[in-house]
């Protein structure tokens, strides 16, 4: 998946000329989204909040060891087992091992980016275990054997009438069922699902080192059925994912609520401490969490990039973006898109792979001021493109020519000379590569030859 | 592995000043419900009806039940259902007079919360009251103590550091979905209502 980032440019164009539906779609979740957030961030003293939680991440990274030791600790205290994966394929074998531990054939997943970027599904399907994706908008990408296409909401890009017809096929509903009759066909499929179960199979939202808790943000409730109804639970972490203290989790449980989807409080939050005691009549008999590095260290040991790790996957960035809400995510051809997509996965996954992402950006800063960690996410992208540049990455022919530009502008002399060429220069240029993207639905400016000011003279 | 991802992390860090911890989240008087006053039982009163308007703006049920008034309360409400499914911390005198049955049948779930947070509308519930019953059934009834209800999230868990069951779950409205064409749903998984009694008891030792 990681190639495709470099298509990025191919594959936005053909989605805004092939599928006009998806902009509609993802312009309107995106709109909504970051429209009820504004309003949440409103009610409350919400610079207070971002800055106090930009304090505690940049702690927690700065002494990220220490705190991952301690949540270690903690988790086996409360008697769920830990293990630590450096790759991805680790994660993979690490789950591999464990279904065939259990002897797992129905898996129950609720959702996770981590999990997407590990690609743990194909290890359990390639054994013949049977998986469910448990989230809505989840199940119904499942059934469509797509990526998701935004961190919150991953069917956005999806119509209603897409997901009649998807379920009239499937779960033969009528083709104008109503959202609640299809909402209802989903809950019984998957409520079976749920009770036969053997494995549940979930990420992490923050994994708190003071007591070793797993907290877990939703509102539809199929994380805590995923956690709690299996005789199993596997929980997958990124090593960026801690906050060091119990008192640390209200704070950051309704800040990311808030500038997730506008609401004080996800519908249902699991806390998760380990397996079920003794004196419970429910809940899994066995808790594993796996820590996962996947190149989060090497993300923390650029002095700049490092940054992004305060990133608490709340989808702000991407529902404030002028440029993301026109495609939604499947052209950044990365688990992670929109902005913070475009600054994490460059240092994931290596700017080789992925150099046209910081590019995908008007460098309007919508992204850095609704971030509840506050990453500076348009200086990382500028960053990320000097890098790219210095890098041999770029393409030269648009190098080149805007060297030429910055010669000319410098030159007053010649700048003047060259604009008297431009209006005959102009319609050749058209048909240059770096300008023909540029013209068209743009009528290029005709030049008058000599400048405004000196025919209107100057105030 | 561990040792190769530790030693990652440290190799990543050396070099770099530490950074401290900022301390308590800045008083976070935006998400306090309630107006401040000197009387406890106004200032409860004041808590319990700030709950009230923020558990049904988040789309869930609010009664308030002296302590007299249970047993009417109950039976009138409880025959509207053919089973329940009641939490192991649920005292008898809470509990529905209708059939039990399995969470996984009952009509009707019934929890005993360990408070209730009136600044994001929230009920927080304890694995050792048995988690299937507040997750399975489509109606959702959840008994509170008047004095348990807080003014912030940071205050209810503030309370709960150190606690012994395996999870706790918070739980603030029903069940809710829009990820299908963004048209708003419930009760998909969880119950799609959800009613918050809170009942009075002073003159009641704990069960």
């Amino acid at each position: 998946m990681a190639g495709g980032s470099l298509e990025y440019g191919r594959k936005s164009r053909d989605l805004l000329e092939g599928q006009p539906e998806v902009r509609e779609s993802v312009t309107g979740a995106a709109l909504s989204f970051d429209g009820r957030r504004s309003a949440a961030y409103a009610e409350v003293d919400v610079e207070a909040w971002r800055r106090w939680a930009e304090g505690v991440k940049s702690h927690l990274l700065s002494e990220l060891d220490r705190h991952l030791e301690r949540a270690e600790a903690n988790l086996l205290r409360n008697g769920a087992v830990v293990h630590w994966a450096e790759t991805d394929g680790d994660a993979r074998r690490i789950l591999a091992e464990l279904a065939d531990r259990y002897g797992s054939r129905l898996v129950v997943k609720g959702k996770s980016m981590l999990s997407e970027e590990l690609g743990l599904n194909g290890v359990l399907e390639d054994r013949g275990v049977r998986v469910f994706e448990t989230d809505l908008g989840e199940y119904i990408l499942q059934l469509l054997e797509e990526p998701p296409s935004h961190i919150v909401g991953p069917a956005i890009h999806r119509s209603l009438r897409d997901v009649q017809r998807l379920f009239h096929e499937l779960h033969g509903t009528p083709l104008h069922a109503t959202p609640e009759a299809l909402a209802e066909a989903a809950r019984a499929v998957l409520r079976e699902v749920f009770l036969e179960a053997d494995m549940g199979i979930s990420g992490g939202n923050f994994l708190v080192a003071e007591t070793g808790t797993l907290a877990l943000i939703e509102n539809e409730g199929n994380i805590r059925l995923t956690t709690s109804l299996p005789p199993v639970h596997v929980a997958f972490v990124g090593i960026e994912k801690l906050l060091p203290r119990w008192d640390d989790l209200a704070g950051f449980l309704q800040l990311t609520s808030r500038a997730a989807t506008g609401q004080p409080l996800g519908s249902y939050v699991s806390l998760i401490h380990g397996p079920r005691r003794p004196d419970e009549v429910d809940g899994p008999e066995a808790v594993h969490v796996v820590l996962v590095d996947n190149g989060r260290s090497a993300v923390l040991a650029d002095p700049e990039a490092w940054e992004v790790l305060r990133c608490v996957r709340c989808g702000a960035c991407a529902n404030a973006c002028p440029v993301y809400r026109q495609t939604g995510g499947h052209p950044y051809g990365h688990v992670y898109s929109g902005p913070i997509g475009a600054v994490l996965t460059p240092g994931l996954v290596g700017l080789e792979q992925t150099h046209p992402l910081p590019f995908a950006s008007t460098l309007c800063g919508a992204c850095a001021e609704v971030c509840p960690v506050r990453i500076p996410i348009p200086r990382l992208l500028l960053m990320w493109r000097r890098r790219a540049v210095a890098g041999g990455l770029t393409d030269r022919t648009t190098a080149r020519a805007l060297g030429m530009y910055a010669t000319l502008a410098e030159r007053p002399g010649l700048f003047r000379a060259a604009t008297r060429l431009a209006g005959v220069a102009l319609p050749l240029a058209r048909r240059l590569p770096l300008l023909r993207g540029w013209g068209v639905g743009r009528a290029l400016p005709r030049p008058q030859g000599r400048s405004r000011w000196s025919r209107e003279g100057a105030e | 592995m561990k040792d190769v991802v530790l030693e990652k992390v440290r190799r990543a860090l050396r070099g770099r000043p530490a950074i401290d911890h900022p301390g308590p989240m800045p008083d976070d008087a935006g998400a306090r419900a309630g107006k401040g006053t000197d009387s406890p039982t106004e200032a409860l009163a004041d808590l319990v009806e700030a709950f009230r308007l923020r558990f049904q703006a988040n789309g869930g049920e609010v009664v308030r039940v002296g302590v007299s008034e249970v047993p009417a309360w109950l039976e009138g409400f409880s025959c509207a259902f053919a089973s329940c499914a009641v939490g192991r911390l649920v005292p008898p005198r809470l509990t529905p007079p209708i059939p039990e049955a399995e969470p996984e049948v009952a009509h009707l779930g019934v929890s005993l919360a360990r408070c209730a947070v009136a600044g994001s509308g929230t009920v927080i519930l304890d694995a050792r009251d048995g988690r299937r019953a507040q997750l399975l059934p489509r109606t959702h009834l959840v008994w509170v103590r008047a004095t348990e209800v807080v003014g912030t999230l940071g205050e209810g868990l503030h309370r709960l550091r150190g606690g012994a069951p395996s999870a706790l779950g918070l739980h603030s409205g029903p069940s809710k979905s829009a990820d299908i064409g963004q048209v708003l749903v419930t009760g998909v998984h969880g119950p799609g209502r959800v009613l918050v009694a809170i009942v009075d008891d002073e003159s009641d030792p704990s069960p």
